[in-house]
């Protein structure tokens, strides 16, 4: 066994271990080298002083003043992130609303707009009739107006309106054109000739109504005639 | 059986893995951050104090190391290793960095209340005299340790002091069982020389050659 060998063999506690060859030859060297005699006396005296240095130390644990310091930060590092997933949630909620806020105000004012329009459309009609009632006849009337009972909004259909017995060609400012179904005989109460013969067909008109809930004016389809 | 839970007791079971509690820790379970510093905090205390040698830096040593853990969990890659190795990494870490500062820190306090003179000595029931000489060889073992390079006197504070095994060391420092081997060996070999020019007795021969 080399100097070197035994040295790594003495470091290992290879002389305390169990006899085998290796410890033979160890002992057999410790024997022959003086230098290696001497090394391990001194590594035995040294080992002996790192184990008591060792075992001074070995229940050593940190202060729990440490462990204190550390739970404090875990939850302050705890606490602020909760704190900012709420205010990330939050933000989120709120940036929400806004554009469900925005989207109801956008449709409400498309809304609007559109009946605007219809309203400025209508009076645009209820001028060119008025204009109409000026010169004696009625035209291509096409209001927008309330619905009356189970009657059906007048389609913008061609065609004259025939003004009723009794009523001023003035006062259709304000009339609102109606379709309704009705039968022919009952034009009669508004004061029109029917034909006996098909009085009770149903037939299809246009109403112009006035602002008192009055028939003013009757127009018949083309398919109605 | 598990009984109900004492008063304090933690709920954790204490057989939980680390990787299971360090996930739990890292998504705010205290408690689960509380068993694994418990422990783990031990070895990396003593390690720390050994190549330090003084308490108050090995006290911030291991606050730091688990700092590491509550600030930035994410670092420990279980696939790596265990997290008593991880933990070590960063102790290493931490005593390079107090090593680097340490000729400018001025110490407030005596030599003789520090680290392992710090601790407690086993009581001889000798004379006086002997005891005082047991704790000046003891004191003179101490700084001959740590006067070592960092490298060696993490294998002997790890193989000598702490009594792991060589592959416990390796698996800790994360290097080769035959780099602590080789590490061990001469920091033995300087450990010796310096106790025989500390003692002033000369043997008859010098470990090193």
């Amino acid at each position: 066994m080399t100097c070197e060998e035994f040295q790594m063999a003495d470091l290992d506690g290879g002389l305390s271990a169990e006899e085998g060859p290796l410890q033979q030859a160890a002992r057999q060297h410790l024997l022959e080298c003086p230098h290696c005699a001497a090394l391990h006396e001194n590594w035995q005296v040294l080992r002996t002083d790192l184990h008591a240095l060792g075992a001074a130390t070995q229940e050593a644990e940190a202060a729990s003043r440490v462990e204190l310091r550390l739970r404090q930060e875990f939850r302050t590092k705890h606490k602020t992130l909760k704190r900012r997933r709420i205010a990330l949630v939050a933000a989120w909620a709120l940036a929400g609303a806004a554009v469900v806020v925005c989207a109801i105000t956008w449709f409400n004012w498309r809304l609007q707009q559109g009946q605007m329009a219809n309203l400025q459309q209508t009076r645009g009609v209820q001028s060119t009739l008025t204009a109409a009632n000026s010169t004696g006849s009625l035209q291509h009337v096409n209001p927008a107006g309330p619905e009356l009972g189970e009657a059906l909004m007048a389609s913008n259909d061609s065609g004259e309106f025939t003004l009723l017995p009794g009523t001023m060609p003035g006062s259709l400012d304000d009339s609102t054109v109606v379709h309704v179904q009705m039968q022919r005989g009952a034009l009669g109460a508004l004061g029109l000739t029917v034909n006996e013969e098909h009085a009770a067909d149903w037939i299809q008109l246009d109403l112009l109504v006035g602002d008192d809930g009055q028939p003013q004016a009757v127009r018949l389809p083309a398919s109605s005639n | 059986m598990k009984t109900g839970r004492q008063p304090g007791e933690m709920q954790t079971d204490s057989r939980e893995r680390d990787d299971v509690l360090l996930r739990r820790s890292a998504n705010g379970d205290e408690e689960a951050f509380t068993l694994l510093y418990r422990r783990h905090q031990g070895p990396i205390y003593r390690f720390a104090l050994r190549m330090t040698g003084n308490t108050w830096a090995a006290e911030e040593i291991v606050q730091d190391v688990f700092m590491t853990l509550v600030r930035e969990p994410k670092k420990y890659d279980a696939e790596r290793g265990a997290l008593g190795a991880f933990l070590y990494g960063v102790a290493r870490n931490r005593i390079m960095k107090h090593q680097e500062r340490l000729p400018r820190e001025i110490p407030l306090l005596n030599p003789e209340d520090e680290g392992f003179a710090g601790y407690p000595q086993a009581v001889d029931s000798t004379t006086p005299a002997h005891w005082a000489e047991l704790r000046e060889r003891r004191e003179h073992v101490r700084a001959a340790v740590l006067e070592l390079p960092a490298d060696f006197r993490e294998a002997v504070a790890l193989c000598l002091l702490e009594e792991m095994s060589y592959e416990e060391a390796a698996q800790s420092l994360q290097c080769p069982v035959g780099t602590i081997r080789s590490r061990l060996h001469r920091g033995r070999a300087l450990l010796l020389a310096k106790l025989e020019m500390l003692r002033d007795t000369p043997k008859r021969a010098i470990g090193i050659r």
